[in-house]
C-alpha cells in the first residue's frame, strides 16, 4: 500500500475528530448552565413565533438539478481516464494509440454533451424562472 | 513513481520511526498548524479588509492592529452555552458540522505545499481533492434540515443545489490540466509547470498552465468562479443571504458550532484557491526560475521554505481577491445563478477542453512559452 | 499487508456492513439514507485496498456527492416519507420481499463461489507493486483500444439520460 493512502487515511480521521475535539474543549471551558432552555430554543424567525411547519415544500427543480448533476458526474468519471492518456499519445509515447484517435474520441464525447446541452437550452429547460402559468420565460 | 509525501520527507530527515507515525504527524501538522489557524485568522483578515474598503478601522483592540482578535473570538465561542434548539433532530444536528469540517480539512491532504511537503501525493490526487469536498454538500443539507427552521432549510437546499451545479464547471475546468499533464497526481502537475530553458521532451517544464495556451487561461478563470460558488462566497452567497434567509443554513447553529461552520467555509476557500494555484498558477514554482537548475545547489530545507512561501503567497493573494469581490459585486438572483452555470460556465468549459486538446495535438504539447523560446532560438 | 492496514480494512468492512444493515432496517428513511452515505464511504475504502483508487474516487464523487444528495432531495420533497415509519408497512408487502430475498440467494452464492475461485487462481501477490502504478491511464488506454464501443455507448446512454431527466421535469401542458 502506498504511503499516500496511509497519510490520506490519517487526514480523514483527524479532520473527522476536529469537531468532537472542539466541542469537548468547549465543554471543559464553559460554565455549567442549569437554566431551562425556554424561548431560546424556539426557531428564529426574526423574533416572531414560528408559523406552520418548518419543513416547507420546495421546488422540484432542485431535484432536477441533482439528476442532471449525476449524469454530468458520470460523464466526467468516464472522460478523466482517456484524458490522462492524451499527453502520452501526443508525444508518441502511448503504444498503439495515435493522438488523432484520442482527440476525436474526446471531441465526440464533448460533442454529444454539447448536443444534450443545446437541446435543453433550445427547449427552455435551462430557464429557472418558468412562470407559474406556463408562460414564456422572462427575458 | 516518485511520490513526495510529507511523511516520506519527515522520515528521511529524522531517519527513524515507522512511516505511519510520520503520516499521522504530517496530518496533525497540516490540519492544526495550517487549516484551522488559517480558518480562524481569515475571519480577522476578512473583517480588516472589509473595514479598509469601507474606510473604517475594523478590529483594533486585541493585540497590535487587533491581530489577536480571532483568538479572542475562539475563546468566546468555546465559552458559549451549547444548546440544541427545540424540535431539532439531535443526531443530524450533531453530525452536520462534522461532515462539513471533515470535507474541508481532509482536502488539505492533497495540497502541494512544496515539492517535499505534501500531505498525500496520491496518484489520483485531484480526484481525492474533489471527493473529499463533496462531503460538504450533504453535511450542509442535513444540518439545515435537522434544525426546525424554514429559512435554514431553504438555505441548505440552495446551498446543495448550487454546490452540485457548480461542481460540473469546476471538474470540466480541471480537464484541460489533465490533458496537458497526462496525470491526476497533483505533485506531477506542479512539477511540469516549472521553467526550464531550452528543455525538450516529455519531462520539460512548460511554464504555468494558465499561460500554456489561451484556452487554459479562460479555464483558470472558470475554475476560480466555480470555486467561489462552491464555497458559497459573495456574489454566490444565496444560501446565507442575510436579507432574506436570516443567516441561511447556519441560522440555528450557535456558539462553537457556528464558529466551526465559519472555519470550514474559510478552509474551503483556501482549498479552492490552492487548487487554482496548484493547477494553473504553478503551485510552488517560482516564475522564470527553476530552483533545482541553479548554478549553486541550495539546501533542501531552504528550497522547501522558498517553495512553501511561494505557494502560500499565491494562495493568499487569491483569498484576498475572494474577499475583495465580496465588497465589489452584488449578490446574484437564483435564476441568474443557474443561468450563469448552465449557459455560461459549462459551454465555455467544454470549449476549453476541445480547444486545449486541439492545441496539444497541433503544437505537439508545447506551451506558448516553449514556442516563443524555440522561435527566438532559431 | 501489515496489521495496521488489516485493522483499517476491518474497520471499513464493519462500517460498510453496519451501515448497510441500518439502511435495510432503520424505520426512518432519512436516517437510512444517511447510513447509506457511510456505506458508500466504506466501499470506497475497500476499492482503495483492491488497488482501484480511481474507482474509489469516482465512487465518492458520484455516490456521496450525487446520489446521496438526490435521495435526500427526494425524501425532503415528499414530506410524508420523512414521518413515515417503515415498521408500519402492511404485511402483504412482506411476502414479495421474502420471495425476492430467497430468490437472490443462489445467484449471490454463485457469484461468491466464482469470485473466490478466480482469486485463488490468480492471487494478487504483487498488490503492493500494482497499487503504486498510475491505473487511471491504464483504464484510459483500455477505454480507447479494447473497449471503444462500450465507451461510446456510455456516452449515448448518458445523453439519453440527460434528455430524459429534463423531459420528466418539464411541466405538463
Amino acid at each position: 500500500m502506498e504511503t499516500g493512502f496511509v497519510a490520506a487515511f490519517w487526514f480523514l480521521t483527524i479532520s473527522a475528530l476536529v469537531v468532537p475535539l472542539m466541542m469537548g474543549a468547549g465543554l471543559l471551558l464553559r460554565p455549567r448552565s442549569k437554566s431551562n432552555i425556554g424561548d431560546k430554543g424556539i426557531a428564529y424567525e426574526c423574533g416572531e413565533q414560528p408559523v406552520g411547519s418548518a419543513w416547507v415544500k420546495f421546488n422540484i427543480r432542485f431535484y432536477v438539478v441533482a439528476i442532471v448533476f449525476i449524469v454530468f458526474d458520470v460523464e466526467m468519471a468516464a472522460i478523466f481516464p482517456p484524458a490522462t492518456i492524451f499527453r502520452d499519445a501526443v508525444l508518441g509515447q502511448a503504444p498503439g494509440l495515435s493522438a488523432g484517435l484520442v482527440f476525436w474520441e474526446i471531441f465526440l464525447f464533448v460533442g454529444l454533451l454539447v448536443a444534450g446541452l443545446i437541446y435543453c437550452w433550445v427547449r427552455g429547460d435551462l430557464e429557472w424562472v418558468k412562470g407559474v402559468t406556463g408562460a414564456s420565460p422572462k427575458k | 513513481m516518485n511520490s513526495a509525501n510529507f511523511a516520506n520527507s519527515l522520515q528521511g530527515w529524522v531517519g527513524i520511526g515507522p512511516i505511519w507515525v510520520w503520516a499521522l504527524v504530517s496530518a496533525l501538522a497540516v490540519i492544526f498548524l495550517l487549516a484551522l489557524p488559517f480558518g480562524g485568522f481569515a475571519t480577522y483578515v476578512e473583517r480588516k479588509i472589509a473595514a479598509d474598503m469601507q474606510d473604517r478601522v475594523g478590529p483594533n483592540r486585541v493585540g497590535p492592529y487587533g491581530i489577536l482578535q480571532f483568538i479572542a473570538d475562539a475563546v468566546k465561542m468555546l465559552g458559549k452555552e451549547d444548546f440544541i434548539p427545540l424540535g431539532c433532530d439531535k443526531f443530524l444536528y450533531n453530525l452536520a458540522p462534522v461532515l462539513v469540517v471533515m470535507g474541508a480539512c481532509a482536502a488539505f491532504a492533497a495540497l502541494p505545499l512544496s515539492k517535499l511537503l505534501m500531505g498525500a501525493d496520491l496518484n489520483i490526487g485531484i480526484f481525492f481533492l474533489l471527493s473529499s469536498t463533496t462531503l460538504i454538500a450533504p453535511g450542509i443539507l442535513l444540518g439545515s434540515w435537522s434544525t426546525a427552521n424554514k429559512w435554514s432549510l431553504l438555505g441548505g437546499l440552495r446551498a446543495a443545489a448550487q454546490i452540485v451545479s457548480y461542481e460540473i464547471p469546476v471538474a470540466l475546468s480541471i480537464l484541460p490540466v489533465i490533458l496537458i499533464s497526462g496525470t491526476l497526481q497533483i505533485g506531477r502537475m506542479v512539477e511540469l509547470q516549472g521553467w526550464s530553458w531550452a528543455a525538450e521532451g516529455a519531462n520539460s517544464g512548460h511554464f504555468w498552465n494558465a499561460f500554456h495556451n489561451p484556452f487554459t487561461f479562460v479555464a483558470m478563470i472558470l475554475l476560480f468562479i466555480g470555486g467561489l460558488a462552491e464555497t458559497n462566497r459573495i456574489p454566490f452567497d444565496l444560501p446565507e443571504s442575510e436579507s432574506e434567509l436570516v443567516s441561511g443554513f447556519n441560522t440555528e447553529f450557535s456558539g462553537m458550532r457556528f464558529g466551526l461552520y465559519a472555519l470550514a467555509e474559510f478552509a474551503d476557500v483556501f482549498v479552492m484557491c490552492a487548487m487554482v494555484v496548484a493547477l494553473y498558477l504553478g503551485g510552488w514554482q517560482l516564475p522564470f526560475i527553476n530552483l533545482e537548475n541553479l548554478w549553486v545547489t541550495l539546501p533542501s530545507g531552504l528550497i522547501a521554505i522558498i517553495q512553501l512561501s511561494m505557494f502560500l503567497g499565491k494562495t493568499f493573494f487569491l483569498v484576498f481577491v475572494v474577499m475583495w469581490l465580496r465588497w465589489t459585486l452584488p449578490r446574484l438572483r437564483v435564476d441568474q445563478l443557474m443561468g450563469l452555470c448552465w449557459k455560461g460556465l459549462v459551454p465555455l468549459a467544454l470549449i476549453n477542453i476541445v480547444g486545449t486538446a486541439a492545441w496539444m495535438w497541433i503544437f505537439k504539447g508545447q506551451s506558448i512559452a516553449q514556442l516563443v523560446y524555440k522561435m527566438a532560438a532559431r | 499487508m501489515s496489521n495496521g492496514l488489516k485493522l483499517v480494512l476491518f474497520l471499513a468492512e464493519i462500517l460498510t456492513l453496519g451501515s448497510a444493515v441500518l439502511v435495510a432496517l432503520h424505520p426512518n428513511v432519512l436516517y437510512a439514507s444517511v447510513a447509506l452515505l457511510f456505506a458508500f464511504l466504506g466501499v470506497a475504502v475497500m476499492f482503495v485496498y483492491a488497488g482501484a483508487d480511481f474507482i474509489a474516487g469516482a465512487q465518492v464523487i458520484v455516490y456521496v456527492g450525487g446520489v446521496t444528495i438526490l435521495i435526500l432531495f427526494a425524501i425532503m420533497l415528499t414530506q410524508w416519507l420523512y414521518k413515515l415509519n417503515l415498521r408500519e408497512i402492511p404485511g402483504k408487502i412482506l411476502l414479495p420481499i421474502l420471495v425476492v430475498g430467497v430468490a437472490v440467494v443462489p445467484a449471490l452464492y454463485k457469484v461468491i463461489r466464482e469470485l473466490t475461485a478466480f482469486i485463488e487462481k490468480a492471487p494478487p501477490t504483487d498488490l503492493e507493486k500494482f497499487s503504486s502504478l498510475p491505473k487511471t491511464s491504464v483504464i484510459g488506454q483500455a477505454l480507447l483500444t479494447n473497449y471503444v464501443l462500450p465507451f461510446e455507448a456510455i456516452t449515448i446512454l448518458l445523453l439519453g439520460a440527460l434528455v430524459g431527466a429534463v423531459w420528466l421535469a418539464r411541466p405538463t401542458k
